[in-house]
Order: structure tokens, then C-alpha cells, then sequence
């Protein structure tokens, strides 16, 4: 008995980690054959792996804000203009009280997160208030919060108040992009895994009716929620100022959607580990996967070709994973050699029943 | 007896008539603006015809395409590559009349690879039973890393860009139809086709049933994978005509045409009084009223805040943005769920 | 729909109330729009309205020109296909716009053609049109003309930064930022940059280089860059970091110089100052460029200065007073203008005070001598070198 139970556990450890590091493993091997055919290698400077830890961040940070709101029906297309927004706001007072000196960096990076959490607030006031598809609201509010940093910057890049030693020591420090990641991650798990709070979110996710008829109250969690994305997008926010120590305010016109796509692939390939594994480190490992196909990419920056490449390279793999996705099973029996026996199988089934168009026999 | 009559007289029912009203807002939001607007072109002494034929010009593209779009957005789906669709379709058209000097070729190629480039979506979606949104994010990524390729290798460099320029002669020939009258026609006649599918026919009401209850709408035999091919094809048509009279209308293609059309479709359609699930409230109209109301508030922002240094464009869209989620929560005030809308 | 009398009253209540206020908000309007005076309007057709560069424009033009001139210049959002440019012209002609100039070099030959069919001037104050549309445009009868730095002049700018390079800084080693190509200006730049170089693409050199990208479908591969100065390439930006690493890696082969086809003082002059490796550039006379050469380690850039949309703006005004200025035959005029180059902090501050908005190298002095002028004087006037000395 012992035996079975050691050997069951054995399985089921091995189907965990099959599970968990395919898709790294996979994706490294295809960097390592990309790079020594082309005789280059990715992350063999410092500025390319500060590069690569504050990207990750980026990624991961989006895909956890995108995640909270759509998995629970929430489609918020805001979250670009709102991490711009954080930034300009937070640059602008960090300037004014600081001049560019001292600890511009953390006291803007905490100024960004706190503005991020309040438009997020907002955001979801104006949700929960005016009872309208999130999706709806979104647009709307991406229209403001886009118009009110065009208002405040002009359209012009800002880079007097974001350009300092403060912004520089905080870009070219890896560890600072590793504690980000680790507290953020900690911060999620701890809400949404281990706080009342959480599983109210959980039985909401599950279902809305049900969950709001045994009194658990809908409005403030969707208004945490949406805060707590705000501050992951503040995050968000600052840490894209950092590579050029600027930011880019001439987003109108839905400018500002573009960075909600980067998230996808990560999400969807963070929520297959994450059936192996706590979700947030499948997020986690989805981050560093696609940190680390963007450095790959910059590798070919010296042909024109490479931004083209580049976008249809993602849509495949966003397109063929999510095949993958949600025709496990089929590609399961595709790899065993069984797909063919199962679809004759199910044809002989379907004619038992008579559902097939051949003619019965005379 | 007279008694009797004054009983029986129907009472004034208050619930109706703020229903028709709250139902018909759209419209008399759009009849207001447009008053508005010509009362602020006169003041200014603005010449009324040539604002109206380039508002004209500014909504067709985009009722066109998001009039289509109703049938996708009937059944709860989105479609979000419908401005790289337009574009990669203008793209192949614009190179085939290049090449033969046919309008009729323009228009055919047009709609026939933006219906294309719908049906994949819908069949990749289907076929392997993918989320609508995902598939139309990637088919956004490759038609226009593909209509960039052919714009830089089949172009000509002028200035900043590449762009595929058309002769003037073959632009000449398009001159009948970059008319008013050819655009209100063809309008006409294409929303008058849309209503007719959309409110006469079976397609119509089963895409309506199939967006309001998808798991009853099967049961009753519905197949959702042919009535979504079905309003991917009419998107597509849509897209088609969109893309042929940018090319009437602009004589050139580039990376940037029909750039803004993707989200705008959202906004005219959600404006026009569209509800985002789908279902049985979709109206086919509310592209042509939400399109033009748009693009008319738009316009008389711009004139309003015309001298304003800087702070302008923001301003237009801070105001665009309160309008927008005004205009959508009045139109949708008698539909409101008791739990937090998804 | 069967309605009683009394719903129906109950509607037209509601839509005479909701009349009512928009024809008091009119009312508002009527106070807010004034009505027309003598000032004469101007559409101003843009892509990017908020680029150093465009600003500089825009002040120049509403702060200086219009007040001299009793000139009212109206911005256009920012446009981002031809077709919205169209339909922007269209507007501004609607407005009672009598000229249009274009910025945004989206489709122009086309819109000096809509604009000619509603006898509305059209001009171009930022590039150039293509031959083919010049061709097509110069006997519109209200087209102006065109007045910016052509290809010529792009590819000559790039060839002037590659020889001072090679010839005064003895460069042996180079990073090189490609901005945004295949953008034909950064293409012609390039071609300019890596022939002064000594360089050459393909075997090619010369504007050669360009046809051949064009030949290959406007993709251009630095592998086929070769010669005797090493170049290590890069161009694009993605905005999420990649390009960054890219030219981290660039810098930490010690190049001799950083040279660049434009935006690299908007993308990464910080960088470069902190590694203190000597860039140029070519941009505008900002005063952030002007920190740039003064403690960081720019040291070499090309611009263009605001008020060098003084003749087109000239240009325009004698067309509207009626004494337009053309060619002999009576073609639109096509006038190239070149950029200065600065080398030194010193030369920086002297550009950039030598051209101010309250103080235009394009003052009125020297507008004024242009209205109206004959085509010949207007010519030299344009090309005459006004380097402050």
C-alpha cells in the first residue's frame, strides 16, 4: 500500500514538473539553437540584464493587473493609460518636491503606486456606480485618463523630471527589479491566497449570483480589485520610465491599449503552469519566458525586418499555444497515437445513433 | 355609459413612454448635436457644405465597418482587427487597380479579402476552439505586419513613409465616385441591406437569440459556428466597402490608413446605443447614429475649444469620454442588473 | 406603434426641454465663438504636434507671426493617415481657412489638388513632396510651393556628420543608430552617414545605397555594411527595453563615437552622457540638447532652427495679397533649406539665442522683404546661409 501511495506520489510529482518546466525548457532550447546559429547570445551584458529583470517585471506585473479584472468578466482596456498616467503624475510632484535629487527614484516609484491605486479607485467607483459592461467603462475611462495626460504633458516627452542619477541607479540595478517581482508576488498571493478577501474574489470568479446571494458583498471587492490592479500599474508605470528615463505622453486615441497585449501569451501560459502550481509563479515563469524571447528579438535589430518578425512570431505562439490550450486532449492522443483510433471510435458511435448522413442499408 | 367610458380610458403609461424615449436617446442625441452644430457653423460664419461633406467623409469609413461589425458584436464577440483587416484589404486593392485599372476589381478584391481575412478568424476560432478576442489580437498582429511588408516593398518612399500612391489618372477615375451623393447612396443602400438581414431575416433573429442565451440558442439547434461565420462574412463585407472607399477617398494606402478604425468601431457602436453583450437589444443602426454623433461632438469640440494652446486635443477627449459614458449610461438606464454587470 | 395622446405629449414635453437646453448651451456658444474680424486664418496640417520641433514651429508661428501679422493659425490634432488629413482640410476649408499649411506629409500631391478645386492655398513647410507630385502640382494655380530639406539635403547632412567623423575625429570604430528605417529621411541620412564614412552598403555608396534598399523591398541589413571604419548598427525602438540592452551592448565595445540618423538625443542621451561617449545627432536646437552638449557628451548636432518657416509663411501671404511669388514659367516654387550644425556647447548657445520667438532670424524686417518679392530675390533670400557667425 505504501508502495502504490509512494509510487502515485511519484507520478504526480513528475506530471508537476513536466507540467511546470516544459514550457521554460522549450523556449530556452529554442533561444540557445536561435543564438548559436547565429553565433550571438542574449543577456552577456549588464545593461541586457537589467534590461531583462525589469521587463520581466513589466510583464508580470501587467499580466497579474489584466488577470484580476478578466478573470472575473472584467475587461479594462485602461490599465496602459492609467500606468501613464501614474508616471506623469508622480514624476511631476517628485520633480516639484525634490528637483531631481536624492531618493527621486523610490519616493516616485511610491508616489506612482499610490496615484496608480487611487485612479484604479476611481476607475472602479465609476464602474460599480454607473453599472455599465466593465468593458464600456473601460473605453471611457482610457478616453479621460488619456485626454488628462495630454493635458498635463502636451503630448511632449517628459524627461526633465525623470532624468536624475536616482532614476539611473534604479534602472541599472537588477536586484531592485527582483525585489519588485518578489514583493508583488508575495502581496497577490497573500490577498488573493491566504486573505478573507481572496476567496471572496474566488467564489465571485465561480459564481457571481451565488456567491453575492450568501452575502458576500460584490462592490467593494470589485473596487479593491480594481485598486489593486492600479497600483500593480503604477508600478508598471515607473519602471517603464526607466530604460530611457522619459516618458512618452502622446498616447490619444486608444495610444495607450498596446501594452495590455504584451500581457496575453503570459496569461494564458501562466494559467496552464499555474493547474501545476500556484498560479502567480506560473505568471512568474510565463514573465521570464517572454523577457527572454524580447531579448532574443533585440538580438536582430540590425535587420529592418525584425519588428514584423517579431509581431507575427508572437501572434503564432499566442495563436498555437491557446490551440494547444484548449485541444489538450486532442494533442494528447495526437502524441500517443491514439487521435485516429478515438475519432473512428466516435464515428461508429455517432452512426449507433443514427446521426450520421449515410444512407442506411438496404 | 359615459361613466363607464372614462373608467376604461387607458391610463398614461409612464413606464413606456420612458422606455421609448430612453430607446430612441441615440437618435434624438444625434438630431440634437447635429442642430448644435449647425447653429455653431452659422455663428462662425463657417461654410455649412464643405463641414458637412467632410463629416461625411470622417463617419463613412467608420459606419461602414462598424455596421458589419453588429453582426459580430450581436453575439457577444469582439473583433478587434478590423482596422488591420481594412488596411491589409486596401492594400491588395489598391495594388490589383494599380495594375488593371478596374474599379470594379478595387471593390471586388477588397471585399472579397476582408471577407477572407474574417472567415479565417472565425474558422481558426472555431475550428479549434479558441476565444473570438485572442484569435482577432493575433490576425491584428499578422495582417498588418503583412500590409507593412507590402507598403515597403511595393511603395514608394516619399518624406517620413512608404505609401502606394495612385497615378492621377486612375484617381480621376474615381472622381464619380468620391462624390456626396455616391457616398449617401451607397450607404444607404448598404445600411438598408444590413436592417433588412438583420431585422427580416432568420440570420438575424438566430443571432440575436444566439447572443442573448448562447446554451439555449444551441439547444434549439442553433449552430453557433455557422451563424458566427456567417456574421464574420457580413463583418467582413463591411470591412471591404470601408477599405475600397478609403482608397476612393485618400488615393493612397499606407501603414497608417485606417489606423483608428479598430477602436473607434467600439465607441460608435456602444454610442449608437449598441449593448456591448449582444442579444436580443442590438440594434442595426447603432453604427450610422453612434458613427456620426461621434464624430459631430468631436467637431464641435474642436471648434469650441479651438484657440486653447497645448491642452486642447486632451481636453476634446476628456469631454469625448464623459459624453461617451453619459450618452451609454442614460441609453442603457432601464437595463440594469442587480449584480455588478461582466 | 398604437401610442396614446398623452405619452405623445409626454415625448414632445421631453424633447422641447432637451431643445431648450441645447439651444441655450448654442447661446453659450455664440459667446465663447467670436465672430469674423480682418484676422486672416490659417489651417496648419501636423503629424506630431508635440516634438520639440513642432513646437518651436507652432510658437514661432502663433506667437511671433500671427501677432505681427494679424494671422490667426489654427493646429490640427494630430493626424495619423492621409485620409484624416483629408478630411482635416477639408475642415479648415469649411472654417474659411485661406491657406493650409502642411505639415504632416500625409498624401500631398492630393491635397494640393483639393485644395486648389476650393481655391484655398496650400503650402508645405516641413519636407518635401515627392518628384512625381511636384510634377502633378507645380501649375496648381494655389499651390504656393514648397519650402524644406529635401532628400538631397538629408543624405548631404548624414555625409557631412561621416566626414567629420572619419576626417577629424579619425573614428575607427562606430556605433551607429538608424532611427527609424526604412523612414526614407533616416534611409537618405544613413546613406549620407556611411559614405562620409568611408563605408559603403553592398558595395554601394553614394545615394546607390538607398536604390539598392529599395531594390531589396526597403529592408536594409547592416550585415552588408563594410569598410574600413567598423560599425556596430542598430536602429527602431519598441519602448520596452530591448533596444536599450541593444545599445548597452553597443557602448560596452568602446566605440570611438555614437552616431546617430536622428531620436537618439529623444531616446538615449542619458545613457551615452553616463557612459560619457562622445553622439551626434540630428534634432533641434532644445534647450534640453543644449544640457546635452554643455555636460553631457553630445557633441555634434544638426537642426533645423523654428523660424525657418519664416518664407513659407511669407510665401503665403503674398499669394493671399495677390502678388503670389513663382517660378518664370509660373510654377510653384520647390526651395530647399539646409540645417545648421553645431560642434560645441559654445556654437549651441549661439544658435539658439541667434533664433528666438521674440527675437526670429525670420523677424519682420526680413519677412517683410520677402512679401511680395520676385521669385529670384525670394530664392536667395531662402538659400542665403544664416549660420550665426
Amino acid at each position: 500500500m505504501e508502495a502504490i501511495n509512494k509510487q502515485s506520489k511519484a507520478k504526480d510529482i513528475r506530471k508537476k514538473a513536466f507540467g511546470i518546466f516544459t514550457i521554460p525548457v522549450l523556449v530556452i532550447m529554442a533561444i540557445l539553437i536561435v543564438c548559436l546559429s547565429s553565433g550571438q547570445m542574449i543577456l552577456t551584458t549588464d545593461v541586457s540584464f537589467y534590461g531583462f529583470t525589469r521587463y520581466t517585471a513589466v510583464v508580470l506585473l501587467t499580466t497579474i493587473a489584466l488577470s484580476i479584472n478578466l478573470s472575473s468578466g472584467r475587461f479594462d482596456f485602461s490599465i496602459g493609460s492609467l500606468s501613464t498616467l501614474s508616471s506623469v503624475i508622480a514624476a511631476k510632484i517628485t520633480y516639484a518636491m525634490l528637483a531631481g535629487s536624492g531618493a527621486s527614484a523610490p519616493v516616485m516609484l511610491l508616489i506612482s503606486i499610490i496615484v496608480g491605486a487611487v485612479l484604479g479607485a476611481l476607475s472602479g467607483a465609476l464602474y460599480v456606480a454607473l453599472k455599465l459592461p466593465p468593458i464600456i467603462t473601460s473605453l471611457g475611462v482610457t478616453l479621460i485618463f488619456e485626454g488628462i495626460i495630454y493635458m498635463i504633458s502636451g503630448g511632449r516627452y517628459i524627461t526633465t523630471e525623470t532624468s536624475n542619477a536616482s532614476m539611473i541607479f534604479f534602472r541599472e540595478s537588477w536586484w531592485i527589479h527582483l525585489i519588485i517581482i518578489v514583493l508583488a508576488l508575495g502581496v497577490i498571493y497573500l490577498v488573493f491566497d491566504r486573505s478573507k478577501f481572496g476567496f471572496n474574489y474566488k467564489a465571485l470568479r465561480a459564481g457571481q449570483n451565488i456567491a453575492v446571494n450568501t452575502g458576500i458583498k460584490e462592490v467593494p471587492n470589485a473596487i479593491i480589485c480594481y485598486t489593486i490592479c492600479g497600483a500593480l500599474m503604477g508600478t508598471v508605470g515607473f519602471l517603464q520610465v526607466l530604460p530611457g528615463n522619459q516618458i512618452a505622453t502622446s498616447v490619444l486615441n486608444f495610444g495607450s491599449i498596446g501594452i495590455m497585449f504584451i500581457a496575453f501569451l503570459p496569461m494564458f501560459i501562466g494559467g496552464y503552469i499555474g493547474k501545476y502550481t500556484n498560479d502567480k509563479i506560473g505568471y512568474l515563469i510565463a514573465s521570464i519566458c517572454i523577457s527572454l524571447l524580447s531579448s532574443m528579438f533585440a538580438l536582430f535589430n540590425t535587420k529592418t525586418i525584425t519588428a514584423s518578425i517579431q509581431s507575427i512570431v508572437t501572434a503564432v505562439l499566442l495563436v498555437g499555444f491557446l490551440i494547444f490550450l484548449n485541444n489538450e486532449q486532442t494533442c494528447k492522443d495526437l502524441a500517443n497515437g491514439t487521435l485516429i483510433k478515438k475519432i473512428i471510435k466516435q464515428y461508429k458511435e455517432k452512426k449507433n445513433r443514427g446521426e450520421t448522413n449515410d444512407k442506411p442499408q438496404e | 355609459m359615459e361613466q363607464v367610458m372614462e373608467n376604461k380610458k387607458p391610463k398614461f403609461d409612464k413606464y413606456k413612454a420612458k422606455k421609448l424615449v430612453i430607446t430612441l436617446l441615440p437618435l434624438l442625441a444625434l438630431i440634437l448635436l447635429f442642430v448644435f452644430y449647425i447653429i455653431i457653423l452659422n455663428v462662425n460664419d463657417y461654410n455649412i457644405m464643405m463641414n458637412l461633406r467632410s463629416l461625411l467623409n470622417q463617419s463613412l469609413i467608420l459606419v461602414l465597418v462598424a455596421t458589419g461589425a453588429i453582426f459580430i458584436f450581436t453575439l457577444g464577440q469582439f473583433d478587434i482587427s478590423l482596422g488591420a483587416n481594412a488596411l491589409f484589404s486596401a492594400v491588395i486593392g489598391t495594388l490589383v487597380y494599380k495594375a488593371t485599372g478596374s474599379i470594379a476589381l478595387l471593390f471586388i478584391i477588397c471585399i472579397l479579402v476582408a471577407v477572407g481575412c474574417s472567415l479565417l478568424n472565425a474558422l481558426i476560432a472555431s475550428v479549434f476552439h479558441l476565444p473570438m478576442f485572442v484569435t482577432t489580437i493575433a490576425m491584428l498582429s499578422v495582417l498588418t505586419a503583412l500590409a507593412t511588408f507590402l507598403i515597403q516593398s511595393q511603395g514608394s518612399a516619399s518624406g517620413t513613409s512608404y505609401s502606394i500612391n495612385l497615378p492621377s489618372e486612375l484617381v480621376d477615375k474615381l472622381a464619380p465616385l468620391d462624390t456626396p451623393i455616391f457616398k449617401i447612396i451607397l450607404l444607404g443602400i448598404f445600411i438598408l441591406a444590413m436592417v433588412f438581414i438583420f431585422n427580416f431575416t432568420k440570420v438575424g433573429r438566430k443571432q440575436k437569440f444566439l447572443g442573448g442565451n448562447e446554451k439555449c440558442a444551441k439547444l434549439t439547434g442553433i449552430s453557433i459556428s455557422l451563424f458566427g461565420i456567417i456574421a464574420f462574412a457580413l463583418a467582413g463585407l463591411g470591412v471591404g466597402l470601408g477599405s475600397s472607399m478609403t482608397v476612393v477617398y485618400a488615393h493612397t494606402v499606407s501603414t497608417t490608413t485606417a489606423s483608428s478604425i479598430g477602436m473607434s468601431v467600439f465607441i460608435a457602436i456602444v454610442f449608437g446605443g449598441m449593448p456591448i453583450n449582444g442579444g436580443a437589444r442590438s440594434r442595426i443602426y447603432s453604427a450610422l447614429i453612434g458613427g456620426f454623433s461621434y464624430n459631430i461632438m468631436t467637431n464641435i469640440l474642436f471648434i469650441l475649444f479651438q484657440s486653447m494652446e497645448g491642452a486642447r486635443d486632451g481636453l476634446v477627449q476628456v469631454i469625448s469620454g464623459v459624453f461617451f459614458l453619459a450618452i451609454v449610461f442614460v441609453a442603457s438606464i432601464n437595463y440594469r442588473s442587480k449584480n455588478l454587470p461582466r | 406603434m398604437y401610442m396614446q395622446k398623452s405619452e405623445i405629449m409626454a415625448i414632445s414635453k421631453f424633447i422641447k426641454g432637451v431643445t431648450a437646453i441645447a439651444l441655450a448651451g448654442a447661446s453659450m456658444a455664440l459667446v465663447a465663438c467670436g465672430g469674423g474680424n480682418s484676422t486672416v486664418k490659417v489651417g496648419v496640417l501636423v503629424a506630431d504636434a508635440s516634438g520639440d520641433e513642432a513646437i518651436g514651429f507652432k510658437n514661432y508661428l502663433q506667437q511671433y507671426v500671427a501677432k505681427e501679422y494679424n494671422y490667426e493659425f489654427v493646429y490640427s490634432p494630430q493626424l495619423d493617415s492621409a485620409e484624416q488629413a483629408r478630411a482635416q482640410a477639408e475642415t479648415f476649408i469649411g472654417q474659411n481657412c485661406k491657406a493650409i499649411i502642411d505639415m504632416a506629409d500625409k498624401n500631398r500631391g492630393d491635397l494640393a489638388q483639393l485644395c486648389n478645386t476650393n481655391k484655398v492655398y496650400f503650402a508645405i513647410g516641413s519636407g518635401m513632396m515627392s518628384d512625381e507630385d511636384y510634377n502633378a502640382s507645380k501649375n496648381l494655380e494655389y499651390f504656393v510651393g514648397q519650402i524644406g530639406p529635401d532628400m538631397v539635403t538629408e543624405y548631404n547632412t548624414g555625409l557631412a556628420m561621416g566626414q567629420y567623423y572619419k576626417e577629424t575625429k579619425k573614428v575607427s570604430k562606430v556605433g551607429v543608430y538608424g532611427a527609424f528605417i526604412p523612414n526614407p529621411m533616416h534611409l537618405y541620412r544613413m546613406a549620407g552617414l556611411l559614405t562620409g564614412l568611408g563605408d559603403t552598403y553592398k558595395g554601394q555608396s553614394g545615394q546607390n545605397i538607398v536604390y539598392t534598399v529599395f531594390g531589396d523591398g526597403a529592408q536594409f541589413d547592416a550585415s552588408n555594411i563594410a569598410g574600413d571604419v567598423t560599425i556596430d548598427y542598430c536602429s527602431g525602438f519598441d519602448g520596452e527595453g530591448a533596444i536599450f540592452g541593444r545599445v548597452g551592448e553597443i557602448i560596452a565595445g568602446n566605440p570611438d563615437a555614437f552616431l546617430s540618423v536622428g531620436m537618439t538625443t529623444t531616446f538615449f542621451a542619458d545613457m551615452l552622457d553616463k557612459a560619457n561617449l562622445e553622439y551626434s545627432d540630428i534634432d533641434s536646437f532644445t534647450t534640453a540638447n543644449g544640457a546635452h552638449m554643455k555636460t553631457g557628451s553630445l557633441k555634434y548636432l544638426a537642426g533645423k532652427y523654428s523660424s525657418s518657416l519664416g518664407p513659407i509663411f511669407a510665401a503665403i501671404k503674398s499669394a493671399i495679397d495677390g502678388k503670389a511669388i513663382r517660378l518664370a514659367n509660373g510654377d510653384a516654387f520647390s526651395l530647399s533649406q539646409g540645417y545648421w550644425t553645431a560642434k560645441s556647447s559654445a556654437e549651441f548657445e549661439k544658435f539658439q539665442s541667434a533664433d528666438s520667438v521674440t527675437n526670429p532670424i525670420f523677424n519682420k524686417t526680413v519677412l517683410d522683404t520677402l512679401i511680395g518679392a520676385s521669385y529670384d530675390s525670394f530664392k536667395a533670400a531662402v538659400e542665403l546661409d544664416r549660420t550665426p557667425q
